[in-house]
């Protein structure tokens, strides 16, 4: 049992609520349930989560290796009832291994958490124990399949095949209103990778960045931030629509005439103003 | 209700197979179309909507969406009389997508003019919008202007067989096309570009114009390499920071930083996939400049903090030394010594600060250590304060000390006294100044700094090295030279690239530590170091004797390493090679002069039969000359720049060319230095008209060329040859007459 005394206690918290049962880890593995999902959602108020009745931005989150950041925060996103997915950008997922010029390498989009779960522990349970992956990879495989990797989606592709994953309610089209990415290395990628494939949705995407550190506490703190974020993103959104809806932008006036879009970077602003530690980028990037 | 669950099934069966849009979408039509029965404002989102979507679909073919989009103009110009700005959004995101898809149908069908009208008509719609929608649907009319463009602009050539293979672009329109007169559609694709250029020069407050169009630039440059340069000097000269001087909000921190990057993204994108060496250069050029600034920006890390408020009187003392504020130093404040007798420690202490006037010395079990404390801080003693602190000790010595004899005489008049006079012995001295200074006083009289400072002070010596043999300091001699030049190849192409602005001729030579400096060194340490140690009466200025004996095969190791590192890559050391002969001839003309003036004074002036000292400087040339010989190609132009630099020419050194004419291929080029010489260096033309000449005589390739010049050099000697050549003819020469 790890030692993190925070862990244990939202294991016990979490211990009545329902929770759909993982896919079982095959060896006996108690630890994922100590980061699932639904643990965040306890004691949080109700404004956090988006009833399902209203409108709904899609959301993409991006990390490195689709393990530790993004997966943190398309649980959280998804856990306030967002479409999300998400996706790495390096070339392949690369989780820490017994020492640092040793890491664990995996393919994108072929090797299941499942997998990298079984293979880890196999290798060395204490030790990834002790570090966090096991409970990292438990929580991930209740989340969706595998790591995904950017560069390889090709936007627009119908996501049927995703419908378990959580979160996926409301993807199935392939395509996002927003990409949040986890640091700029990630953020310079995705512009990147969007240049190169050329637009050819002609759909206008945000694609912001929220510099968080590589490591399970910051991506704690991380994905509560994204979340915040995505919930403010949304509501504007949501706004956008009523206010628009019957009689156009020329009846409404002062920040409600404000569409979305270029809300955006006010949103930003006052977002990292409560997250001063996150410093964020955006662009206007096309799929 | 049940109508958008219907629709949203028809979706899914779409998505799930990309196949049924063409039967889906004709059926979902008049069920989204404005002028429906039963329409809702939630139907037609989902309709305009679910267009953008079919249509961007990567599941099905854009031959099978060019008919369908046929159809759904009518209701796309429809949605955009709707007053939703989601609804504007969706349809324009759907234009652009179509507008390639009715382009093409019209480039095959030039009598099918319907469609072509419904999609100006659209086109015309979104245009106006440009510079008055709110901003989200201005973002999606730059993508449909994006489109546009790309399609009105020449691309790559076509393929007749495969049409549906070609890109859609401006080369598929044939000239004569009924609808779309090609010279229009080009106008129209080229001013439209410009608008969108224009949108990133223009207020930056509107950010999301701005990367937007930046990333829809980026596809642009991609495609249609036509127009891809004025793209990129347009974003080069576009300025990511303009908001900068505008005060600084988190908004526009925000904003600011997103620009910068997202122009970054777009460039390091195009050099990533253009294999362009100069446009790379440009882009790297543009992204440090933009680095730095941003660094002015943003970075307050290394910026200094703005100087306090606050007066600067009444400061610490090191905070006004800092400022550098001229303070008139306030008389320091001087504790009165307390009444009755007092120690040694108390008058010297001028410093009311407890823990400097408690510090004891005697810490200090080391005596070294104490030394290496003194003597920098005696060192830095201030005169001025020490003057002070001195009047102030001695001022409160004499009060003391009347009071002293005061109170003797009250106890010659049997009055009792403290027993503590003895501490006034008069073998006190006033002078002990480290006390003073260093605050160090605590020490009782006695013990304390009496033995120290009568220590005396010997600068420290190292123990003498054992004198090197004379093969040992060859030795090592050798292999610092091996080091310098290892280190020069290192520093080479780095150094070669950041040469910077030269000083001219007031720059003191070795002074960057570059390889210039470098090369200097060493050619002077190769020319002038042992310069005439050969001479057995060493009789030299001293400018001459730096180097000890022995060394005289060290400069002959520094030649040959020299030689060596320029032959390594001769073509580009060229300048290493005239900078190294000019030294070696400016330190020949040196002994020559030093030998005249010996030889003045030993001989009264009669200089005739002064030694001449050897001359490097030829045979350094030459043996460079030679090295290179094997190697020059004909079209190498940098023996042209070598032969006119080096300072001296002479006969020898001219006799070069004629023997690298014997070769054919390089006879152009020894008849190119030779022009040069004689245009650009009148003191050698005579020698150069000679070596021409001869090589005129000798060698029979070479002879066109030669007498072309020598025809305007020394046409006599054409005249005579003529002779010549007329008794040869006689003797069957195989050259053809002159004529």
């Amino acid at each position: 049992m790890s030692a993190d005394p925070r862990l244990r206690s939202r294991l016990q918290a979490q211990q009545p609520a329902a929770v759909p049962p993982p896919p079982p880890p095959p060896p006996v593995d108690p630890q994922p349930m100590g980061l699932d999902g639904a643990s965040d959602a306890v004691g949080q108020p109700a404004v956090d989560v988006v009833s399902d009745d209203k409108f709904k931005l899609k959301f993409c989150t991006v990390c490195a290796s689709n393990q530790n950041r993004s997966m943190e925060a398309h649980l959280q996103l998804a856990s306030a009832h967002l479409p999300t997915i998400s996706f790495g950008t390096g070339s392949l997922v690369r989780l820490p291994g017994p020492t640092v010029s040793t890491p664990n390498v995996y393919q994108f989009n072929s090797t299941t958490y499942k997998t990298i779960h079984q293979e880890l522990t196999n290798q060395n349970e204490h030790l990834y124990m002790q570090n966090g992956l096991l409970n990292m990879l438990g929580r991930n495989l209740n989340i969706k399949g595998y790591p995904e990797r950017f560069q390889d989606w090709v936007p627009g592709k119908p996501r049927l095949e995703h419908a378990e994953d959580q979160g996926a309610a409301g993807t199935e089209a392939g395509v996002v209103d927003v990409v949040i990415t986890c640091e700029e290395r990630c953020f310079d990628a995705v512009l990147d990778d969007l240049h190169n494939k050329g637009g050819k949705l002609n759909r206008p995407v945000h694609v912001i960045n929220v510099d968080i550190r590589d490591n399970h506490e910051e991506a704690l703190v991380g994905g509560r931030a994204i979340r915040d974020l995505a919930l403010r993103l949304n509501d504007a959104a949501d706004k956008e629509r009523e206010t628009h809806g019957e009689g156009g932008w020329a009846s409404g006036s002062g920040a409600a005439r404000q569409g979305f879009d270029e809300r955006v970077p006010d949103i930003l602003a006052e977002w990292q103003e409560n997250w001063p530690n996150m410093p964020a980028l955006w662009s206007l990037a096309w799929f | 209700m049940t109508s958008l669950s219907q629709l949203a099934s028809a979706r899914t069966l779409a998505l799930g197979d990309g196949r049924y849009y063409r039967t889906i979408v004709p059926g979902v039509l008049p069920i989204i179309a404005v002028n429906a029965q039963g329409t809702t404002l939630e139907v037609q989102r989902w309709g305009a909507d679910f267009l953008a979507e079919t249509f961007a679909s990567p599941t099905w073919p854009s031959d099978a969406k060019e008919p369908i989009s046929l159809t759904v103009l009518e209701v796309l110009n429809q949605y955009l009389k709707v007053d939703d700005v989601g609804i504007v959004k969706s349809t324009i995101q759907a234009a652009a997508t179509i507008y390639p898809l009715v382009y093409r149908h019209t480039v095959s069908q030039p009598h099918d003019d319907g469609p072509w009208k419904l999609m100006l008509s659209i086109k015309s719609n979104i245009l106006q919008r440009m510079d008055s929608a709110p901003p989200g649907v201005r973002i999606c009319c730059v993508k449909f202007v994006q489109q546009v463009v790309l399609v009105q602009t020449p691309g790559m050539p076509v393929d007749p067989r495969r049409p549906e293979q070609n890109d859609i672009s401006l080369t598929i329109l044939p000239r004569d096309h009924p609808l779309m007169p090609y010279g229009n559609m080009e106008a129209e694709g080229s001013g439209l570009l410009d608008r969108l250029l224009d949108i990133i020069h223009g207020n930056h407050g509107e950010a999301l114009l701005v990367t937007a169009t930046l990333n829809a630039l980026g596809m642009l440059i991609q495609r249609r390499p036509m127009i891809a340069n004025r793209i990129l000097s347009s974003v080069l000269s576009f300025n990511p920071l303009k908001l900068a001087n505008s005060p600084m909000t988190p908004k526009s921190k925000v904003i600011i930083r997103s620009i910068e990057r997202t122009t970054r993204a777009l460039l390091l994108n195009v050099s990533r996939r253009n294999p362009d060496a100069n446009l790379h250069a440009r882009i790297n050029q543009y992204l440090d400049r933009i680095a730095r600034m941003r660094i002015d920006v943003f970075d307050e890390s290394n910026r200094k903090r703005p100087a306090p408020t606050e007066p600067t009187d009444g400061l610490d003392t090191s905070k006004r030394q800092r400022l550098g504020a001229v303070v008139p130093n306030p008389a320091p404040v001087i504790p009165p010594l307390p009444p009755g007798p007092v120690s040694f420690r108390e008058l010297y202490t001028l410093n009311t600060d407890a823990n400097t006037a408690n510090f004891d010395v005697q810490i200090f079990q080391d005596r070294e250590t104490l030394y290496r404390i003194l003597v920098p801080i005696l060192h830095s003693v201030d005169e001025k304060k020490l003057g002070q602190a001195l009047n102030i000790v001695r001022t409160r010595y004499l009060a003391k000390s009347e009071e002293a004899a005061r109170n003797n005489a009250n106890a010659a008049n049997g009055v009792s006294v403290d027993d503590d006079e003895e501490e006034y012995e008069p073998d006190f001295e006033p002078e002990d100044a480290e006390q003073i200074i260093n605050r160090l006083d605590s020490a009782p009289p006695d013990d304390g700094p009496g033995p120290a400072s009568s220590a005396p002070l010997a600068p420290y010596k190292l123990p003498e090295a054992p004198p090197l043999t004379e093969q040992e300091a060859q030795r090592y001699g050798d292999m610092t030279i091996r080091r310098v030049f290892g280190m020069l190849s290192a520093i080479d192409d780095a150094s070669m690239k950041s040469k910077g602005s030269k000083g001219g001729f007031n720059r003191l030579a070795a002074t960057t530590y570059d390889q210039d400096a470098s090369i200097t060194i060493l050619c002077r340490l190769a020319t002038r170091s042992a310069a005439g140690l050969d001479d057995p009466d060493g009789n030299i200025k001293s400018e001459y004797e730096v180097a000890k004996k022995g060394s005289f095969a060290l400069s002959e190791t520094i030649r040959d390493a020299l030689f060596n590192y320029i032959m390594y890559d001769w073509r580009r050391r060229i300048d290493i090679a005239i900078n190294w002969l000019n030294e070696e001839w400016y330190n020949d003309q040196l002994q020559v002069q030093a030998a005249r003036q010996k030889a003045q004074a030993a001989m009264n002036g009669d200089a005739a039969n002064l030694p001449v000292p050897k001359s490097n400087y030829r045979r350094c040339a030459l043996r460079l000359l030679d090295g290179m010989m094997a190697y020059i190609e004909s079209s190498d132009k940098v023996l042209v720049r070598f032969i006119s630099e080096i300072p001296e020419l002479d006969r020898e050194i001219l006799q070069r060319m004629k023997k690298m004419a014997e070769d054919p291929e390089r006879v152009s080029l020894s008849i190119m230095v030779l022009q040069f010489l004689y245009m650009f260096r009148p003191p050698v033309r005579d020698i150069t008209v000679d070596v021409l000449e001869d090589m005129w005589r000798t060698n029979d390739r070479a002879k066109p060329q030669a007498k072309k010049l020598l025809s305007k050099w020394r046409p006599h000697v054409l005249e005579t040859e003529n002779e010549v050549k007329m008794e040869a003819m006689n003797g069957s020469y195989e050259v053809q007459p002159v004529s």
